[in-house]
């Protein structure tokens, strides 16, 4: 058996932050890491709850058609710790998204995400 | 918690508490007390044994990132190193496991030997009767029974039946009589357990971290036991666990996010 097992533990701290869903679940088979996806666009909607997070963005796409993206993060509970608050993202801030797609067909959710205001500056609590 | 450092053993007179709420005179004084108990006598007349040397596991502890590897399907149960060999029946179970069929994605609370890695906060009490232990995560509250009570014959739950001792400075706990989990070993791999299911924990502290080594048996899937040994930190001041209030709807909500595998 492995002992003790937590020196990698304290690299993970700053990467977590808003994108681990691994807490309660893995993210594998439900999003894709080998693929990433951008959007950027308009918060809908903030959800601060437990066992999951989500943000909801309408985000233009070149053909004038909109992609209403469903954004995976973390336990509130979790997120609070670091600051966050129901507050932290508001219905209408603009936002640029990063991360791996969902798998299955139709569905545009988002997981692992970096989130960061459209110019790429840090949004952070 | 900051008076966790100047203390490893423990009487009981009354149940220990996060002490963030004390004014630093007050901590100061209370640690000079308890050293001065400790040296005299760190022990209590334990239910049908001898005396023994209590550790002082009281307090907020924290699971998070900076304390360990968040769980995974490699964490804490690594490939080639600990990780559980099934048998014939856990194998067959495996291979018709459904991610959306794990019961956390309807709130049903995470269990042993899953809620303890988890990297959430928890906060421990001792009485001189047993040990409750609140998981942060799920709101789960787990009662470690230290005065000798008979397991119940036909009482299954989610978090079983747990039977507590200290023993070499250790607090021991097994627990049993645990309801059947289609995912009850772990969070990732799709491996279930049994009513068979029996896992002890044994807790210490090292310094000013908690730690602890959990042992897994279940001859109904698995060939031998299997173990994996974690540990705490000392939780921020004054921290109050926050209630969990697991939303259904947000639990489920990345099954649609899955490739059903069954139509």
């Amino acid at each position: 058996m492995k002992a003790l097992l937590w020196i990698s533990g304290v690299v993970l701290v700053g990467t977590v932050l808003v994108t681990s869903v691994g807490a309660h679940h893995a993210s594998g088979p439900f999003y894709d890491p080998e693929k990433s996806v951008e959007a950027v666009g308009t918060v809908t909607e903030f959800v601060f709850r437990n066992p999951h997070s989500f943000v909801y963005v309408d985000a233009m796409n070149a053909d004038g058609t909109t992609t209403a993206w469903e954004v995976e993060m973390g336990a509130s509970v979790s997120m609070s710790r670091r600051g966050w608050t129901p507050e932290t993202i508001k219905a209408g801030d603009q936002i640029k998204v990063v991360g791996q797609p969902s798998r299955a067909p139709g569905t545009f959710g988002i997981c692992c995400a970096e989130l960061t205001k459209p110019d790429g500056s840090p949004l952070r609590p | 918690m900051s008076l966790m450092g100047t203390r490893t053993t423990r009487r009981f007179e009354e149940p220990l508490l996060a002490t963030g709420a004390c004014a630093p005179w007050l901590v100061r004084a209370m640690a000079t007390a308890f050293t001065v108990a400790v040296m005299a006598a760190p022990a209590f007349a334990q239910a049908g044994a001898e005396e023994v040397v209590v550790p002082d596991l009281a307090g907020v502890w924290d699971g998070g990132f900076g304390a360990r590897p968040v769980n995974g399907p490699n964490m804490p149960w690594v490939p080639g190193e600990n990780f559980p060999v099934l048998n014939e029946r856990g194998l067959a179970y495996q291979a018709a496991f459904d991610e959306a069929i794990a019961p956390k994605y309807d709130c049903v609370p995470a269990a042993s030997p899953a809620i303890q890695y988890d990297p959430y906060m928890m906060e421990v009490t001792q009485w001189p009767d047993r040990v409750l232990v609140r998981y942060e995560k799920d709101d789960q509250i787990r009662t470690f029974w230290l005065d000798g009570r008979e397991t119940p014959v036909n009482d299954f739950t989610v978090q079983g039946f747990s039977a507590g001792r200290y023993e070499g400075g250790a607090l021991i706990v097994e627990t049993t009589k645990f309801t059947f989990d289609i995912a009850g070993f772990d969070d990732y791999n799709g491996i279930p357990s049994s009513q068979q299911k029996k896992v002890t924990e044994r807790y210490w502290r090292e310094g000013e971290e908690l730690r602890m080594t959990l042992t897994v048996e279940d001859p109904m899937f698995l060939r031998e036991p299997v173990a994996y040994t974690t540990r705490w930190l000392a939780g921020p001041e004054g921290y109050k666990l926050q209630g969990y209030d697991c939303d259904p709807f947000e639990a489920g909500h990345p099954r649609k996010f899955l490739v059903p595998k069954y139509r």
